[in-house]
């Protein structure tokens, strides 16, 4: 029963004209034979940019393995056609060779994928051949092609930030100049000027065609057509003249009400003083060098505080700095009015709790190993104590919270898409009834649905005294913030910056809009 | 789609195997130690692999002679991946104070050839002490180096952080968060050791520093039953094809753990 997805061309092309055909891919779970991607057609014409959209786990990266062929063995193809000017590709070995010779990909949270030790020349050159020279200037006009600075060619992947990571794994994928070019996520870590150079990138790559799942509105508007996979119902019909910003579908679960998980707030130290207070910070990259230089920050009770700034200049660093991941070169922290050691080792345990953080990169946040409940109820035990059935109960709320069905306590994370791993993150840090939230990128892997829903629970936080501090790109989350701080080189500065501002969407421009 | 994959079905041939080759001498027909039929007899239908040297039945003798075998080079395996999986964790999670300290020692280690070390150790100690010593010393400096590398590679990973930052115990976090996303390679490993720990094994009591005669053991058996290798060639192969066995049979247990544990939920 193959059911034909909602595809909107914006001109008719003729068949020979479309490279890539994929006739009814669909893509099951091997453990419990759920459908995970229904059938599904697409097209791809030379020199097209497709953008494939949909909620949260609606299938998106799914839909890129299957066509490549390289589904985790946890899911498997159930059934369609992928053509290749033309000719089927079977799965197997020639999809491996079709693969190599044709595709470049670049995953979700490409951090993970890249060697944390090879350099980042390395890494972008790999797949080049040619003289030593010839590569070495391939790569440097590659990485030109991104924004990637010349200094970063020698440094080590791990020191790298979210953003230039996953620039260097789009720069290894263009160095070889594929026919194909499928990107899960693009531009999750970046800021929106980064973000035009990239689409400038990809649609430059000659004669190729590019598919990419994205959330972003600004990728979707600039591709040529879209292709939804939340289910048809929800989907609204669009005029080609509109811009072509995805409507999703509104989240299954309704939430919870979540006043019993509100953030526990610390003994008052001293009566006026701010619940977490950085003075003069000095942060620095792993080697050494200085990042951010004179940082003060205090955040209240229920206050929300954005920081906005260009990939690499040392935002996800300030907060490491702040949950004692990183060594300080100067300042101090406050937490209540009491200094904070700044290692998290020298932390007692309230002291920890306190902070806690939702990483930038999903993939990496949950351990593989552990089903989603027990991950998720692990800080009510080891925090507060808390009875092995309340904890479970207290798992499902959490996950509820976000947006996410019961049914998923069960799964492993592995089998979950980006979005629903980046929430399931959000819901354990949560668990530990922190006071102050650190949000590194928090919403990079959702749809404007999801995102909306993790956004309201946590302005429903705030309310009960929970502070925030968020990193991110996102118009959407600087505009709930209080207070906008912008990474001016090496200092945080007040509101908007002199150059260009990273963000296209008005409604950020006004800083303390609330 | 029901063909039977042979990685599925390693891990169930295996515990078979080990199982009957270490309840083996229950099942035995005749006496494995006493003689019962005329030297060399070539096989028949009441000694399916014929007799030895001495006329003693080759079946019995072959399933009464892996238990010893099997369950010494199982301790030197388990000794050698538990001492080894240990130091790796510490040397991974600390790398600058245990991990230099590990390597350094392990590397004085590895200097020594494993099988010099076995028969020095097997002049001093019993045979089967010797391999349990000689594996632990020779391979746990392997799988200390193996799960330490691949510990530097997840150290950064964000569900480490996590736990250190809700206040886990660093015993906690190596044992309950670190451990289990290295088992892939921790299964693959322990099939490594126990294979060589039975190499090791075989190689120390064909030499003679293990079971002793009249002791039925595989390894001994290949060396008793070479000399009759013309007139009964089955009494050579009978403990030959076990060993060989049950050494494809780890590596295809390993293989299949390492497998599974890369994501097949």
């Amino acid at each position: 029963m193959v059911r034909q997805r909602v595809e909107r061309p914006i001109e008719s092309a003729t068949s020979d004209s479309e490279p890539l055909v994929v006739t009814g891919l669909s893509v099951r779970r091997v453990g419990d034979g759920q459908l995970v991607l229904p059938a599904t057609d697409l097209r791809l014409g030379a020199g097209e940019v497709v953008a494939v959209v949909g909620a949260s786990g609606a299938g998106k990266s799914s839909l890129l393995h299957a066509l490549l062929d390289s589904l985790p063995s946890g899911l498997r193809r159930d059934g369609g056609v992928v053509r290749w000017r033309g000719l089927p590709i079977p799965e197997g070995r020639a999809a491996r060779r079709w693969r190599r010779a044709h595709c470049g990909y670049v995953g979700q949270d490409p951090i993970l994928a890249l060697n944390p030790l090879w350099s980042v020349a390395r890494l972008v050159g790999e797949q080049l051949s040619g003289s030593r020279r010839n590569r070495a200037l391939r790569v440097r006009e590659v990485c030109d092609l991104l924004g990637l600075p010349a200094e970063l060619a020698s440094r080590r992947c791990g020191e790298l930030s979210g953003g230039q990571a996953q620039r260097v794994a789009l720069a290894r994928a263009l160095a070889t100049e594929p026919d194909v070019l499928l990107l899960d996520e693009p531009t999750s870590a970046l800021d929106a000027e980064t973000r035009s150079m990239i689409v400038e990138a990809v649609r430059a790559h000659p004669g190729g065609c590019t598919l990419l799942v994205t959330h972003d509105p600004f990728l979707v508007s600039v591709a040529d057509r879209v292709v939804d996979l939340s289910p048809p119902a929800t989907v609204t019909r669009r005029s080609p003249a509109a811009r072509r910003v995805t409507v999703p579908t509104p989240s299954t679960v309704t939430s919870p009400p979540v006043r019993s998980l509100a953030a526990v707030p610390l003994a008052p130290g001293h009566g006026t003083a701010p619940l977490l207070a950085v003075q003069g910070l000095q942060v620095a990259r792993p080697d050494g060098t200085p990042l951010l230089e004179d940082v003060h920050l205090n955040l209240a009770h229920g206050s929300w505080t954005a920081i906005l700034g260009p990939s690499g200049s040392g935002k996800t660093s300030l907060l490491y700095a702040i949950l004692g991941r990183r060594p300080v070169l100067h300042g101090r922290l406050l937490l209540g009015g009491h200094p904070l050691p700044a290692d998290v080792r020298q932390r007692d345990r309230e002291q920890r709790r306190a902070i806690q953080l939702v990483g930038q990169h999903p993939a990496g946040e949950l351990n593989p190993v552990y089903r989603v409940g027990p991950a998720v109820a692990r800080p009510l035990a080891v925090l507060h104590g808390v009875g092995r059935r309340e904890r479970a109960r207290e798992a499902l709320r959490l996950l509820g919270s976000v947006g996410l069905a019961a049914e998923i306590a069960h799964r492993r994370p592995p089998a979950l898409s980006g979005g629903q791993r980046q929430r399931i993150a959000l819901a354990r840090a949560l668990a530990a009834r922190p006071s102050v939230l650190l949000l590194d990128e928090p919403t990079s892997a959702l749809d404007r649905a999801s995102a909306a829903t993790v956004l309201d629970l946590l302005d429903r936080l705030r309310d009960d005294g929970l502070a925030i501090l968020s990193v991110t790109h996102d118009p959407t989350v600087a505009a709930r913030a209080d207070r906008v701080l912008h990474v001016h080189p090496r200092r945080l500065v007040e509101g908007r910056t002199d150059g260009p501002l990273p963000l296209t969407d008005n409604q950020t421009e006004e800083s303390g809009a609330r | 789609m029901t063909r039977i994959r042979w990685s599925a079905v390693a891990p169930g041939v295996a515990l078979a195997v080990f199982t009957l080759a270490l309840l083996g001498r229950y099942l035995a027909p005749n006496d494995p130690e006493q003689p019962v039929a005329v030297p060399w007899s070539v096989p028949s239908t009441q000694l399916p692999f014929g007799a030895d040297a001495l006329g003693r039945d080759v079946l019995s003798r072959v399933l009464a002679g892996g238990a010893n075998l099997l369950g010494v080079a199982l301790t030197a395996a388990a000794a050698a991946l538990l001492i080894g999986v240990a130091l790796g964790l510490v040397a991974g999670w600390w790398p600058r104070w245990a991990g230099h300290a590990v390597r350094w020692f392990g590397d004085l280690l590895l200097a020594v050839p494993a099988l010099v070390l076995a028969l020095v150790l097997a002049v001093a100690l019993p045979g089967a002490a010797a391999v349990v010593v000689a594996a632990v010393l020779s391979g746990a400096p392997l799988t200390a180096r193996v799960v330490a590398a691949q510990c530097a590679t997840v150290r950064d990973s964000g569900y480490l952080h996590a736990a250190v930052e809700r206040g886990e115990h660093g015993a906690v976090v190596l044992v309950r968060e670190l451990l289990p996303a290295l088992r892939g390679l921790v299964a693959a490993d322990a099939g490594l050791r126990l294979i060589t720990a039975l190499q090791l094994a075989t190689t120390l009591a064909v030499l003679g520093f293990g079971p002793q005669p009249p002791d039925p053991d595989w390894a001994l058996m290949l060396s008793e039953n070479l000399p009759g290798a013309a007139l009964n060639p089955t009494a050579l192969l009978a403990p030959a094809v076990p060993l060989a066995l049950c050494a494809l049979l780890c590596a295809a247990t390993a293989r299949t753990a390492t497998r599974e544990r890369e994501g097949v939920w």
